[in-house]
């Protein structure tokens, strides 16, 4: 949507008296500090640095496309200035030196083989077997062994934008780790309350690549959190192409796109994140990309992405040395950002209420779900159940002697 | 077929009939045969099966609380609600410290001030000037010196009388804390040292520690160059308004704004800190890390006795900071460390130019790898000193600011981060020798001015003004640090306790109730020495406090993944014991109804015979 307020004040300008701008212009300063202040209290500390999360859960070779996911984004991420020691990268398996690969120590994420994402300066933090969902946990949340080294740890304050990117295989509010284990939405969305309360962000963007990507967010109730995701509920993410000389897929497409998205970007631009989001076409992808904004108070056209995939320092000059006169103080250096207001997209990536033509089976049971759904609390009916077994179990007996 | 009388057996017969007790001879007591099985037995019914189902269902119940002590959590008891009510406290009523405050007036004789001043009225105009002051910003701020400061004034004019207004009651103050009459005598007000340390010998700082801290400001009334009043800030806790032929009425004013805006507030407009400017880890500890960068190490490189600095310089800055933090030091000297920004050459002003809009982008975090300590632990707070020695082909290096000054120290900070100096060599020749080029030892000058601006910059990261020199400013510190770690002891508190309270089923090791135990402790004693106004006491405490306290939180017992619902256990146990003992539990009670039946059957039989006898 355009940005309707400078010509509003040009044509007004243009109209009335200079009397009336000022006014009128502070009337407007006010409403909008006050906009700002009356929004969440992140507005009030400032935002310090940038942290990425980037997950990959999934092994096994056929898996690929998910190394590869991650490893551009990791790239991307350090390419827009997020340093290594403010990412923390988790690989389930390694591709790289798979004895299946035949370009060893090299993962492309492309069937041309453009760029060797595993090429410089790449650092696993944790590798292998070492991802789990209890390490994942502990990471979001802090609580790890004393011995655990700096390096594993997200180290995050009070300023910090969190960008937490997963990909792999997943379902219905949950995404599967290793293979062996889940990380259901609920586990999620407590590991991000804990954060919330001991402010250890200020905003977070998740960013999922699964299949049914958009449940993994139903429990999400803390305030500042940004999520999207590659699919709805009951849609499959799907994966761009198909390397013949490597063997399997190299790339989803969710991520195929981002990543088109980030290249044409560098350190200096600022594209808003309303723009990233509508970049998403439904027809490419192959299912709709969802993203959750109730949470997030902020306006996203005027959100840059490089608050969240680059980083920006807070600067503040030094005025002078220690030594014994007072000088004037300069002010603070406020990073001036001109957001951008031509959103001239033409594809969108609203989600639609799509409504199938089902067989009677499918009806009566996504019914029984709804129903399901309305219930308020589901633990009370679970225990009524577990109460009920009793009494049935009484009556067979009954009937058996 | 004649009816055969036989005698039925004492256990009941299957073929008994009923009407075979007719044929006897009705004199004789019943007989057996009389008795029909179903309704009547003539034996007392045994006890043998009713003991041995009910000890069956007897071992189970008393199995039952074992298996309830073998399943059941350990749970170390947590005092919920003293952690609840420390985190109401503390947001309901904000910690104030005492702070005491004197103001001197020197040489003021009754012949240039037109009148005998009356230290009463001053010092309650004083008080009028500063309640105004403070009431424009948030008074009830935490760690401000609130409403209960107290001011005395103290009218020295020469030999003669010394007045004092009245306030020794109460406030704890020692008598030879406050200004001694006739201690200062001729003033060298040219030189400012000279002043700041005669006013130290005067007023006598050594009791300083009980009680409060003591601010004095001196007004002297001099023979001074003739230019307007100055106001000068000394090094430690007092500074001096001078100048010639003051009237007094007109210095309360300034008096009042040194006392709220430099003693009071610390040199900045609101009282307050922000978190971004409390640099202090969890633990309480801050690594200072001092990188000296060499870009191009080709052209040239430059090492430098850091240990010498150690000594002289940070050590004392270091010790100052004491109560507020647990600092460490290190440092280290990296080669090839390009920055990542660009920068332009600039004809007018001869040198490479950067500017504050590249200051982002400065840090080149590929090529720095600073983070590469060992001393800081987990929740330590790492700050980085960079020292950038720039190539050859970008030398001499100057940060232009907007407004088109040449910025004098080179250096900017980032908040929560570290600071950034950049430093150019005397000559920027290139070395054009063979081989690589000699290490160049920086020299101690240089080292001396680069640390005073590294100096300045540690000052700006904790929030003050680059330039503050005075002691004053580590009370102020003290006080807003005081105030953010009980803030966040009680909040992390009140977090661990709706936490552990949510998860009913979590193990609570010892180890978390001791260290919550030990952080409602410290935070106690903080605000008791809060209250009596021992700056220093009260910002360990609380620094403990608020260690602990995360201690506590983020222990890595910790996990909701892994602890299992009720729900689960339930799920896992029943199948074992669930039909088993529903069996049991049937089994005993027919057996108990059989034994009634057959009770009451012999009842009858005995009934029966009572009445036939």
């Amino acid at each position: 949507m355009r940005s309707k307020l400078p010509d509003a004040a040009s044509s007004r300008k243009m109209a009335a008296s200079s009397a009336v701008v000022a006014i009128l212009a502070s009337i407007w300063l006010c409403s909008s500090i006050a906009a700002d202040a009356s929004g969440s209290s992140s507005e009030t500390t400032m935002h310090t640095n940038n942290w990425a999360v980037l997950v990959c859960t999934s092994r096994f070779w056929f898996n690929y496309r998910h190394m590869a996911n991650t490893l551009s984004l990791y790239r991307t991420v350090k390419r827009l200035g997020i340093p290594d020691e403010r990412i923390i990268l988790m690989l389930a398996d390694d591709m790289a030196c798979n004895s299946r690969n035949k370009y060893p120590a090299q993962v492309f994420n492309n069937e041309n083989h453009w760029l060797n994402l595993y090429g410089d300066n790449v650092e696993v933090d944790y590798r292998g077997y070492e991802v789990t969902v209890e390490n994942f946990l502990r990471v979001l949340t802090g609580r790890h062994e004393s011995a655990v080294p700096r390096s594993k740890r997200l180290l995050s304050d009070e300023g910090s934008h969190i960008l937490l990117y997963m990909t792999g295989h997943g379902g219905d509010e949950f995404l599967k780790f290793q293979d062996s284990e889940e990380l259901q939405s609920h586990d999620l969305a407590d590991a991000v309350k804990q954060m919330k309360e001991k402010h250890r962000f200020k905003e977070l963007l998740i960013m999922v690549d699964t299949c049914q990507a958009a449940t993994l967010f139903n429990q999400l109730h803390s305030p500042g959190v940004l999520a999207i995701a590659s699919s709805m509920k009951g849609e499959n993410s799907y994966s761009h192409h198909l390397d013949s000389d490597v063997g399997v897929s190299v790339v989803d497409r969710f991520t195929f796109y981002t990543l088109a998205f980030f290249e044409r970007l560098n350190m200096y631009d600022n594209a808003s994140l309303s723009r990233l989001f509508n970049s998403y076409d439904p027809n490419l992808l192959m299912s709709n990309a969802y993203y959750r904004t109730d949470l997030y108070q902020r306006n996203l056209q005027e959100v840059p992405v490089t608050n969240f995939f680059g980083s920006v320092m807070e600067t503040v000059h030094t005025d002078s040395a220690y030594r014994a006169f007072p000088q004037k103080n300069t002010p603070r250096e406020t990073r001036i950002r001109t957001g951008n207001t031509a959103e001239d997209d033409s594809r969108r990536s609203i989600l639609t209420d799509m409504t199938k033509a089902e067989c009677p089976f499918t009806r009566i049971v996504s019914s029984l779900e709804s129903k399901m759904e309305t219930v308020g609390n589901l633990d009370s009916l679970v225990n009524y159940g577990l109460v009920m077994i009793l009494p049935v179990l009484v009556v067979s007996v009954w009937l058996s002697t | 077929m004649a009816e055969i009388a036989e005698s039925p057996s004492t256990t009941e017969h299957p073929l008994g009939t009923v009407g075979a007790s007719r044929s006897k001879a009705s004199s004789s007591a019943l007989r057996e045969s009389d008795v029909d099985p179903k309704t009547m037995r003539t034996t007392t019914p045994g006890l043998k099966r009713l003991f041995l189902t009910f000890s069956v269902l007897l071992s189970f119940l008393l199995g039952f609380p074992f298996l309830w002590k073998t399943v059941e959590i350990y749970r170390s008891p947590l005092p919920f609600g003293d952690m609840d009510a420390l985190s109401k406290q503390i947001e309901s009523s904000p910690l104030q410290f005492p702070c005491h405050f004197q103001s001197v007036f020197l040489n003021f004789d009754s012949r240039s001030s037109g009148g005998i001043l009356d230290p009463r009225e001053l010092r309650s105009s004083i008080l009028s000037e500063m309640t105004k002051l403070t009431s424009q910003t948030l008074e009830r701020q935490c760690g401000s010196c609130g409403e209960n400061f107290t001011l005395s004034v103290v009218v020295d004019s020469g030999d003669r009388a010394c007045r004092q207004s009245d306030e020794r009651h109460g406030n704890g103050l020692t008598p030879n804390c406050s200004y001694k009459c006739g201690a200062l005598g001729a003033l060298n007000l040219g030189d400012g040292e000279a002043v700041d340390e005669a006013l130290r010998s005067a007023l006598d700082e050594s009791c300083s520690d009980y009680g409060g801290k003591l601010y004095t400001v001196v007004v002297v009334n001099g023979d001074g160059a003739g230019e307007g009043p100055k106001a000068l800030v000394g090094k430690h806790r007092h500074g001096w308004i001078s100048g010639r032929e003051l009237d007094a009425e007109a210095m309360i004013g300034r008096m009042a704004e040194m006392f709220v805006k430099i003693f009071m507030n610390g040199g900045r407009e609101d009282g307050a800190i922000h978190g971004e400017f409390m640099p202090v880890g969890a633990d309480g500890r801050v690594v200072l890390s001092f990188s000296l960068l060499n870009a191009n190490p080709d052209d040239w490189f430059y090492d430098w006795d850091f240990q010498k600095l150690d000594d002289t310089l940070l050590n004392p800055v270091i010790e100052a900071l004491k109560p507020i933090a647990n600092i460490s030091v290190e440092s280290q000297v990296l080669y090839h460390t390009p920055k990542s920004s660009f920068s332009y050459w600039d004809e007018s002003l001869g040198s490479y130019i950067f500017s504050t809009k590249d200051l982002p982008f400065f840090v080149n975090s590929n090529e720095w790898h600073l983070d590469t300590s060992v001393a800081a632990g987990g929740r330590t707070k790492i700050l980085q000193f960079v020292v950038y020695v720039p190539s050859a082909n970008e030398c001499p290096l100057s940060l232009q600011l907007p407004s088109g000054e040449i910025s004098k120290t080179n250096g900017f900070i980032s908040p929560m981060w570290g600071g950034v100096m950049v430093w150019n060599p005397q000559s920027c020749i290139k070395y054009s020798g063979s081989g690589p080029p000699a290490r160049l030892l920086m020299h101690p000058d240089d080292l001396h001015r680069i640390f005073e601006v590294l100096m300045g910059q540690l000052r700006q990261l904790f929030g003050l003004k680059s330039d503050s020199i005075y002691v004053g400013a580590a009370d102020v510190l003290s006080r807003q640090h005081t105030c953010f770690n009980l803030h966040s002891s009680g909040t992390t508190l009140g977090s661990l306790s709706r936490l552990v309270q949510s998860l009913p089923r979590m193990i609570i090791k010892d180890e978390i109730g001791k260290q919550v135990k030990f952080s409602l402790e410290a935070a106690q004693l903080a605000q008791t020495n809060a209250s009596v106004g021992l700056y220093e006491a009260s910002a360990a405490s609380s620094r403990q406090a608020r260690s602990l306290a995360e201690d506590a939180f983020f222990h890595p017992s910790i996990m909701s993944v892994s602890y299992f619902s009720f729900e689960h256990c339930f799920a896992v146990y029943s199948p074992f014991f669930l039909p088993v003992s529903l069996h049991v539990l049937l089994a005993a009670l027919r057996e108990w109804r059989r034994y009634k039946q057959e009770k009451a059957k012999y009842v009858r039989w005995k009934v029966k015979q009572v009445k036939a006898a």
